[in-house]
């Protein structure tokens, strides 16, 4: 597993084209071994499926574990003792926590990969950061684990943080004012769920009670999707045009990932698309399970090189996609794949015996 | 009684309640027949509300009566009733009510939040009929309320009426029986259930085509139309009898046709089954092997019946299946979840003497194939009339 290593000594976009299918189809065939021969429940998947592993697959054939899966069975890769950290998540509509079980080599890749891909976007320092979200010791630990990974995944790039909510989750001006007498002159960094984002910065903020253009040279860093806040009507345009006019922010980058792949995560270019690093792929699949054409909304699965402690490398999200048909876009320096996220697959209509 | 204003009446108004009456009451009897009458013209050819106006028909309920009404005692309705109703199946309020009316109540029904098509036909038709002027005795017998999380509402109405029919789960009747009632309410609970089939092989491998066509749309029909999420839609297949594979192969077969044409779910019913499938392999227990026909027909094979096969409960096309040589074996799985059984290929009275000789602890319903959902006034093993009247014993 040490082609890790040696990706992370290039552009985090570098891989192009056939080199970068041929690369990821072997890899990612070699890490489907690695986790047959390391998970005993990843095993018994593929043994189920009666799947081939002498012969080396395409991406489009290799198995794709459910993401909820992760929140029904433990699934593991490593032994117990090596167990460094474990990541919970509640996703959206479940009791049952999501559990991603990380060694050192793991949860060390997840920094380094994710370092490579935040820092070709925003730029090679670390920079202040506001935190739109309380200190992670005040989030209630059972039900919102998903933002405490999130900061703590980010703020490793901070030189400075603060944090805009104090425990009650109550903007803390004080702070909120001292920081941007600070650092308001210089680039820093405002990061937070899209939905604390829109209550906290468009809703709740009192704009009298700080200076005006104090954002004017931030760069805002947001994700986690709408659905919290989806009585709001929002959609990007909208949700970017409104902190613009209201705090004057100008550059506003959306990411997206799952805490089931930390590190090979997505930031929206400025074409608004989400492109796949040299780290990461993505398929779009119709309901047959089948793949989308170009162009078509489907289900999206996420191919990731980095999960080597737990077999996450290939999932299937519950969310909605589609690949790029056209585009002119050149961000990053490639032209390979781009994709569009279009919100959560719509819960089963309430047709549950126990739902009145 | 004043209601908050979060609730909102589709028919009729609670401080009006206050009739009761014989049960079979003619006044019912004949509102039910003209309610059928305008609802099959208002059916919009939705399959659920044909169904309804032919069960309200006058002919259907007379047949009822004979079954379940006796001229000999003297009883009349326990007096005012609540229904809590579930949004699993749209018409479901509907049966609650007449249930309540035929046995000469006042009614009190929650209907779910969702908005179904089938609930504002019926309740636009109920008002239509209750126009009539000779049903303004029936008006003062019938409230329908939606309102979502107003527990000062649902704890008022506890306190007046005399029972509480309450569907929804397990969930939603622990949270309802909170409330307080009166000393003398009686609560009937219509919990979460699960549901088998039992297929002979033999009798079925002599079927025509035809006849095999049929049993499937009548399975499809005990299941699809209502995405598997009944209590009383079976998720379990147990296949009895010799030649099993060559019965097996035909009847998902012929289902999978009709799956092909008609089904179409949403697609997190794709993702929902095959994480289904994907938990199932990965636990690894007890599975033979499995068929993945189309995204909403999936079937697993199990070694052996084991217990807690409710927890396995499923919807949108995913089912078990299991040999056995011996009905004896019902005993292993057999609970109070177990609602319904539906068959094919037994007498009714093989099955009567065999459930009568052996105490099982469960199975309320034992019905042929394709009368899964039909709903009657003995469900989920209460016998209905008798709970929601009161009987005078006069010596």
């Amino acid at each position: 597993m040490n082609y890790l290593a040696n990706l992370l000594k290039y552009n985090a976009y570098s891989l192009k084209g056939n080199e970068k299918e041929t690369y990821f189809k072997n890899k990612i065939n070699s890490l489907t071994l690695f986790h047959f021969k390391k998970s005993a429940e990843y095993r018994n998947y593929l043994k189920g499926l009666n799947y081939k592993l002498k012969e080396k697959k395409n991406l489009k054939d290799i198995p794709f574990l459910p993401v909820r899966l992760f929140k029904e069975h433990k699934l593991i890769s490593i032994k117990k003792e090596k167990i460094f950290k474990t990541l919970y998540s509640s996703g959206t509509s479940s009791l049952n926590l999501s559990k991603i079980f990380l060694d050192k080599y793991n949860a060390l890749n997840q920094i380094k990969v994710l370092q490579k891909i935040f820092f070709n976007v925003v730029g090679n320092s670390r920079l202040p950061m506001l935190i739109v979200d309380k200190k992670p010791e005040n989030i209630d630990r059972n039900n919102y684990n998903a933002s405490i990974a999130a900061i703590n995944g980010f703020s490793i790039f901070a030189n400075e943080k603060i944090y805009l909510l104090d425990h009650k989750n109550e903007i803390n001006y004080l702070v909120l004012k001292k920081f941007l007498k600070k650092n308001f002159k210089k680039k820093f960094l405002v990061f937070g769920l899209t939905s604390n984002i829109y209550l906290n910065l468009i809703e709740k903020l009192d704009k009298k009670k700080i200076k005006e253009n104090s954002f004017i040279n931030s760069v805002m860093i947001h994700g986690g999707g709408w659905k919290k806040i989806e009585n709001r009507k929002l959609n990007k345009e909208r949700f970017n045009y409104f902190l613009n006019k209201k705090i004057g922010i100008k550059k506003i980058i959306n990411y997206y990932g799952l805490v089931e792949q930390i590190g090979s995560i997505f930031f929206e270019c400025k074409c608004g698309y989400f492109i796949p690093s040299n780290f990461s792929d993505v398929l779009i699949r119709d309901a047959n399970l089948d793949l989308c054409k170009k162009g078509e909304k489907g289900i999206v699965q996420l191919i990731s090189l980095l999960p080597t402690s737990y077999p996450g490398h290939s999932i299937l999200t519950e969310d909605i996609g589609e690949i790029v048909k056209k585009h002119n876009c050149k961000c990053y320096n490639t032209n390979d794949k781009r994709f569009l996220i279009h919100g959560r697959l719509k819960d089963a209509e309430l047709r549950g015996c126990s739902d009145i | 009684m004043e209601i908050d204003k979060k609730a909102k009446y589709l028919v009729g108004n609670i401080s009006k309640l206050n009739n009761f009456l014989k049960p079979f009451d003619p006044l019912i009897i004949n509102f039910l027949d003209d309610f059928s009458k305008i609802l099959r013209k208002e059916s919009k050819n939705l399959s659920d509300l044909i169904t309804l106006s032919f069960f309200c028909r006058r002919n259907n309920i007379l047949k009822l009566k004979n079954k379940y009404f006796n001229n000999d005692h003297v009883s009349f309705g326990l007096g005012l009733l609540f229904h809590i109703t579930p949004s699993n199946i749209p018409t479901n309020f509907a049966y609650s009510l007449i249930f309540g009316l035929l046995c000469g109540n006042s009614n009190i029904v929650k209907v779910p939040t969702k908005n179904f098509k089938e609930i504002s036909v019926i309740c636009e038709t109920l008002n239509k009929t209750l126009s009539f002027k000779k049903y303004i005795k029936v008006k003062r017998m019938i409230s329908i309320i939606r309102y979502t999380n107003n527990d000062e509402l649902t704890k008022k109405l506890s306190l007046i009426c005399d029972a509480r029919l309450i569907w929804g789960g397990d969930k939603t009747i622990s949270n309802i029986k909170k409330y307080e009632s009166k000393s003398r309410n009686i609560d009937i609970p219509f919990s979460d259930r699960f549901s088998i089939s039992l297929i002979n092989t033999e009798k079925y491998l002599k079927l025509s085509n035809h006849s095999s066509n049929m049993l499937a749309k009548n399975f499809y029909n005990d299941t699809y139309v209502v995405d598997q999420n009944a209590c009383s839609s079976p998720h379990l297949i147990l296949w009895k009898g010799k030649s099993s594979n060559l019965a097996k192969k035909k009847f998902w077969t012929n289902l999978k046709k009709l799956v092909d044409e008609n089904y179409n779910p949403p697609v997190i019913s794709s993702v929902d089954n095959y994480s289904r499938l994907v938990s199932d392999l990965i636990s690894k227990k007890n599975i033979l092997t499995y068929r993945a026909f189309n995204r909403s027909l999936y079937v697993i094979s199990l070694k052996k019946l084991s217990p807690n096969i409710e927890l396995k409960k499923t919807k949108w096309g995913f089912f078990y299946e299991c040999n056995i040589k011996d009905l004896n074996i019902l005993k292993n799985i057999t609970n109070k979840k177990l609602q319904t059984l539906t068959y094919f290929g037994f007498s009714k009275k093989y099955l009567k003497s065999f459930f009568q000789s052996n105490n099982f602890n469960g199975i309320d319903r034992i019905v042929p194939f394709g009368q899964a959902l039909n709903i009657d006034l003995i469900w989920d093993g209460y016998d209905i009339t008798k709970l929601l009247t009161r009987r005078i014993d006069i010596k």
